[in-house]
């Protein structure tokens, strides 16, 4: 007399007996034949089935993490680099080991912003963010980033000691230098100083958009540090009045370098090494009073929502093959110790033989400075 | 009852469209218009607050208000060259019988089948120094360097090849809708060509004139790539502007504030375009 209680899901669902059994059955008949018949599923409509499948996928749905195979999403920039991520880290290492990688290709600054807008979601749209040094301090300080727990990135160890950052891990750098064309300039500049003799003027030439890099470097050259922008800025001020010419972006300086528009910029060494390996032959000169390093890496936002990949990924990034592959097409150099470079790649990339000062900027100074800085920038030496 | 039955087919077929603006462009501006009164962080981005500072920043600092005004100078002088070139080659479109015709018009749109900013590159090629110009001036005609790039110049030339097309098939379409025996009652009332077109034919053109005229207005106000690709960093315009104040800084709020004034100028002086123009004049 009383019904057997059975569990929640076998109201929604069908028990295993119900779906084993056929759906349509054979039946005898008065006369002899066996007819088939349509048997009424027990306790099942389509409507049951419906909400009992959509609750049970319902975490499936919510939740991402418990989807085993999810891609790894990683925020990148486009064009070469994320060619060569694919090249030397998603297809040659991760992959083989089960792991599927996604770009999601923007530029820097909205990708800051989506990290910042979805702050106080449990589950962000990124694995890994590709940021450059400086928004990497900022996003950091911001409370944004995951704390590294270094026994997952056993090749954090071998990071060389000045690029080293809470949060960050640095994947690529170079170094800013003073790129000169060889055909027209024989003596070529030493300082940043040297820039201010009226022999160079009309022909120096910078990206506009890298100008509180620039500020660092004059910085440098005026007081050796790199935080007294006041001096800085008068340096600049001197700097625009001897003719310094703005470029839109990197790319347009090397035709205004080719027409022979300008002879001389200060812009990173990885990108003379491009230009080499493009058939431009342009030389960089360390400045004398030291260069400023540019830095690019990769952070783990705290809602990344499979953290366990992403440490893998960084672990990749740091692979010696994966840092040369970078070296090789883009002259950036490698940020571990373990991945020496030879050959070609080896005598462009370098250090001459009295070996430059290489500094890292003070990200925190810079990073509270920087919006008067690119005011100032924007005001003084692009309206001056 | 019959209007009800209008108004009842007016609202489904103004509805979806309706609808999609509202969530597309009115609820982002909505919310694009609460940020531009939040107050910017360099480590938080944007802390909330109702605070009019990004607002006055922009109207406070003579740098700004330079900037919009160049963008307005820019617009009205692309404006005006657009109408200027636009008006007799849509007229002489819209009149030709030639078997032609349709090879014309499709010529006028073939420069809309090409990106913007491929077309401003195609500009770089021949401003730059070392470029066609700049080769056409030294080795033949032996008149120096010419280096047209980052100025003004390049900017207008440039947003007036991109805007040019719309203007004139804007404009064609007007001249078309115009009884062509109006103008042929005018020359048997013995009224020259000229005569006869700007008596006759411009004052029923001039609501489509007007139309013509905003959107190239708009447009131009609006122009980023041209700007930043042909003007370079040392010529200011409104919107690479907002992108600079977004992309340095993340600066949101005032990017925000910006947009809202570029958007409030260019609607202010649209408005005010409508006001100038006689009122018999007006689009019913």
């Amino acid at each position: 007399m009383h019904e057997r209680i059975r569990p929640l899901t076998s109201l929604l669902l069908p028990s295993r007996s119900d779906l084993t059994q056929p759906s349509i059955t054979a039946v005898p008949c008065a006369d002899g034949q066996i007819k088939s018949a349509h048997r009424a599923p027990a306790q099942l409509s389509r409507r049951t089935l419906l909400a009992g499948t959509t609750l049970l996928a319902a975490p499936a749905i919510l939740s991402r993490r418990s989807q085993a195979a999810e891609p790894c999403v990683v925020g990148t920039w486009g064009g070469d680099y994320a060619r060569l991520l694919r090249e030397n880290i998603d297809d040659p290492i991760l992959k083989p080991a089960g792991i599927d990688i996604v770009q999601d290709v923007g530029d820097e600054d909205p990708r800051i912003s989506k990290m910042y807008a979805q702050k106080k979601l449990p589950h962000g749209t990124v694995d890994i963010a590709c940021v450059g040094a400086l928004k990497g301090y900022r996003v950091v300080e911001a409370g944004l980033i995951e704390e590294l727990d270094e026994t997952k990135v056993p090749n954090l160890k071998h990071i060389v000691p000045n690029l080293r950052m809470p949060g960050f891990v640095p994947h690529i750098y170079s170094a800013q230098v003073l790129v000169y064309n060889p055909e027209n300039v024989k003596e070529p500049p030493q300082s940043l100083s040297d820039l201010l003799d009226p022999k160079w003027k009309d022909k120096i030439g910078v990206v506009s958009t890298a100008g509180s890099w620039l500020m660092l470097a004059a910085s440098q050259v005026e007081t050796g540090t790199t935080t007294d922008f006041d001096k800085a800025k008068a340096f600049m001020l001197k700097l625009n009045a001897n003719g310094l010419r703005l470029y839109p972006q990197t790319d347009s300086l090397a035709p205004a370098f080719k027409s022979g528009e300008i002879d001389v910029s200060v812009i990173w060494l990885a990108r003379s090494f491009m230009w080499q390996n493009g058939g431009f032959p342009v030389r960089g000169a360390f400045p004398k009073e030291g260069s400023v390093l540019y830095v690019s890496g990769m952070v783990l936002p705290k809602n990344a929502p499979d953290k366990d990949t992403a440490y893998k990924y960084m672990n990749a990034l740091l692979e010696p093959s994966a840092q040369q592959g970078f070296a090789a097409h883009m002259g950036y150099w490698p940020t571990v110790d373990n991945a020496p470079l030879s050959g070609a790649v080896g005598e462009q990339l370098a250090l001459p033989e009295h070996a430059p000062k290489l500094i890292a900027p003070d990200y925190a100074s810079l990073s509270a400075a920087l919006p008067d800085l690119n005011d100032w920038w924007l005001k003084n030496i692009q309206h001056g | 009852m019959a209007e009800r039955r209008e108004a009842g087919a007016a609202l489904v077929l103004l509805g979806p469209a309706s609808l999609m603006m509202l969530l597309m462009l009115v609820v982002p501006l909505g919310f694009l218009a609460r940020d531009s009164l939040n107050r910017y962080d360099p480590t938080e981005l944007m802390i909330a607050a109702v605070t009019p500072d990004n607002y006055m920043r922009f109207f406070a600092d003579p740098f700004y208000w330079n900037v919009l005004v160049t963008t307005i100078r820019v617009s009205i002088i692309v404006t005006m060259v657009c109408l200027a070139l636009g008006l007799p080659m849509a007229w002489r479109l819209a009149r030709s019988t030639s078997r032609w015709k349709s090879a014309l018009v499709v010529l006028t749109v073939l420069p809309l089948f090409i990106g913007s900013t491929t077309r401003t590159a195609g500009w770089m090629i021949l401003f730059a120094r070392g470029g066609m110009l700049d080769i056409l001036s030294r080795d033949v005609l032996h008149a120096g360097t010419v280096n047209v790039m980052y100025s003004e110049s390049a900017v207008i030339a440039g947003i007036i090849a991109i805007i040019l097309p719309f203007t004139l098939l804007t404009l064609q379409s007007v001249f078309e809708g115009i009884d062509p025996r109006l103008e042929e009652a005018a020359a048997s009332m013995g009224a020259a060509p000229s005569r006869a077109f700007w008596r006759i034919v411009f004052p029923l053109a001039l609501p489509g004139v007007t139309i013509a005229a905003v959107l190239c207005f708009i447009l131009c106000m609006n122009a980023f790539a041209t700007p930043v690709l042909l003007g370079g960093p040392r010529f200011q315009m409104m919107a690479p502007l907002l992108f600079w104040a977004f992309s340095n800084d993340n600066n949101w709020p005032f990017a925000a504030a910006i947009a809202f004034i570029l958007m409030g100028t260019t609607l202010g002086l649209t408005g005010l375009a409508n006001l100038v123009i006689p009122r018999r004049y007006h689009t019913r």
